[in-house]
């Protein structure tokens, strides 16, 4: 799922950016934007989206349904930290997982791009590849993994608060579930907004 | 790889012999908004008892069940458990002491994700060394306890209610505790099934010398396990002990209120509905 909507936002990029770049005849800048725009901004913030939708409802949702069904209290009982045992490796693995995912939806989107320009667009490979791989400086790809760290850390922590927050039975998880959805996307946004402006206006 | 079990400080601990206190409530008051669900509840249990604490729905027994295991902080007054009083203790002290007791939850709370033979390992594996091979022969030890041998690799959705609140029981053994608290452990069951939990209860505790506690509203299975009983009161009577005393005082006593409830009769001074001119005023308003 991951890779078929960072294969369309590398296919959208380059066509968009075709019919204007064309008018000004500057078709050649097409790689360089398309990875930019896709390492310091689209890729993190879309694979943190998809990622919201898969595994931060899934997180609530479970969590929700073990509250509900007085598994939590069951291992508070049993004189163990539900923290330890269901938070931390839920947020251990998405701090590990997103920014792999984060560098994998880059690279598919990458080819997306390819695709069209070297399709459509008349371009070598060697020239796509050149340009796409030699514009970005290393920051932009760093720029774009931390964020994918910090959505992490939103995704998950907003999951685990809302599923462990469950109150009224399967009603209540349904809405904890969507709360869940809701508050991430809206945070990363937020968030997205304030890193971009912090790594390429402020520093 | 295993994870390493997270260490408790265990601390000095005292062995209770049968008779000693190992349970007392002092003026216990629980207020949910501007209700009081437990109003001055006191009394002890002693080591080696079946305590069972009965009352009609909505009396405050697992609210009551709820603050005996630490779960819940009371408005006011006191518990001691293994002569500690628990109301005053942070949530680490309070490990200390989970560790001592087992509860059988009402629905089992089973983990849904993990199989029957791991329900029963989980506490064996998060707070004691013992060999990973010596684990699983306890686990299957417990579960021929309650009569579900061979049930280890079954997921809790593929067992009927029934087997799910024994697996409970069997979880909540899995460290011999020396109190074992069981909230509604019958309820839902057939008379064949109730008779069955009725003597694993008795078979988990009584023979190894230790203590249950039992909340129920199930008669029968009440007289047959009790040594003693506390009758909570709802209505006008809310949160308030009723009755306390061994089997036999409680068939003996007079109260109307305890006898409605342990007879199951509809008429009595238990309200459910309103008197008639109550209800004419209800409906009319007060003019």
């Amino acid at each position: 799922m991951a890779s078929l909507v960072a294969l369309s936002v590398g296919f959208i990029l380059a066509m968009q950016a075709s019919t204007e770049l064309g008018k000004l005849g500057a078709n050649a800048f097409i790689p360089d934007l398309v990875s930019l725009s896709l390492l310091r901004e689209l890729g993190p913030l879309l694979i943190a989206i998809i990622v919201v939708g898969r595994s931060g409802s899934a997180v609530a949702a479970e969590l929700g349904t073990m509250k509900v069904n007085e598994e939590i209290e069951a291992l508070k009982v049993m004189a163990i930290s539900p923290t330890r045992i269901l938070v931390v490796p839920r947020y251990l693995a998405l701090m590990i997982m997103l920014p792999i995912l984060t560098v994998f939806g880059n690279c598919v989107g990458l080819a997306g791009g390819w695709a069209v320009c070297v399709g459509t667009l008349d371009m070598t490979s060697s020239f796509y590849i050149t340009h796409a791989v030699q514009r970005p400086e290393l920051w932009d790809l760093y720029s774009g993994l931390i964020k994918s760290v910090v959505f992490a850390h939103l995704i998950i922590t907003i999951a685990c608060y809302q599923g462990l927050g469950v109150t009224g039975g399967a009603e209540g998880v349904g809405r904890a579930t969507t709360a869940s959805v809701v508050y991430s996307i809206l945070w990363i946004i937020i968030a997205d907004a304030a890193l971009t402006g912090l790594f390429f206006f402020v520093l | 790889m295993r994870e390493a079990p997270r260490k408790i400080a265990s601390g000095p601990k005292k062995i209770f012999k049968a008779g000693e206190v190992i349970l007392e409530v002092r003026d216990l008051v629980q207020v949910f908004g501007d209700r009081r669900v437990l109003d001055n509840i006191s009394f002890q249990v002693r080591a080696g008892e079946t305590f069972v604490i009965m009352g009609g729905s909505g009396c405050g027994k697992t609210t009551l069940l709820r603050c005996l295991i630490g779960a819940q902080k009371p408005t006011s007054g006191s518990i001691h458990l293994f002569g500690e009083d628990i109301t005053r203790m942070d949530p680490f002290e309070m490990d200390r002491i989970r560790l001592r007791f087992g509860m059988n939850f009402q629905f089992g709370a089973l983990f849904q994700s993990m199989t029957v033979g791991e329900n029963i390992a989980l506490p064996l594996r998060q707070h004691s060394d013992v060999d990973p091979s010596l684990i699983e022969m306890i686990v299957k030890m417990k579960l021929e306890l309650v009569g579900l041998t061979g049930f280890e690799n079954f997921m809790p959705s593929e067992l009927s209610g029934g087997m799910r609140k024994r697996v409970g029981l069997a979880r909540a053994m899995a460290l011999d505790p020396e109190i074992l608290f069981s909230d509604e452990p019958t309820s839902g069951l057939d008379p064949v099934m109730t008779a069955v939990v009725d003597q694993l209860t008795l078979d988990g505790t009584r023979k190894i010398g230790a203590t249950a506690v039992v909340v129920s509203h199930d008669m029968t299975s009440v007289f047959r396990i009790a040594t003693r009983i506390l009758m909570l009161g709802n209505g006008p009577r809310q949160g308030q002990v009723v009755a306390e005393g061994t089997p036999e005082e409680i068939r003996k006593n007079p109260d109307p209120f305890l006898q409605q409830f342990v007879r199951g009769e509809a008429d009595g001074p238990i309200p459910l509905r309103m008197a008639q001119d109550e209800y004419l005023k209800h409906l009319l308003g007060d003019g």
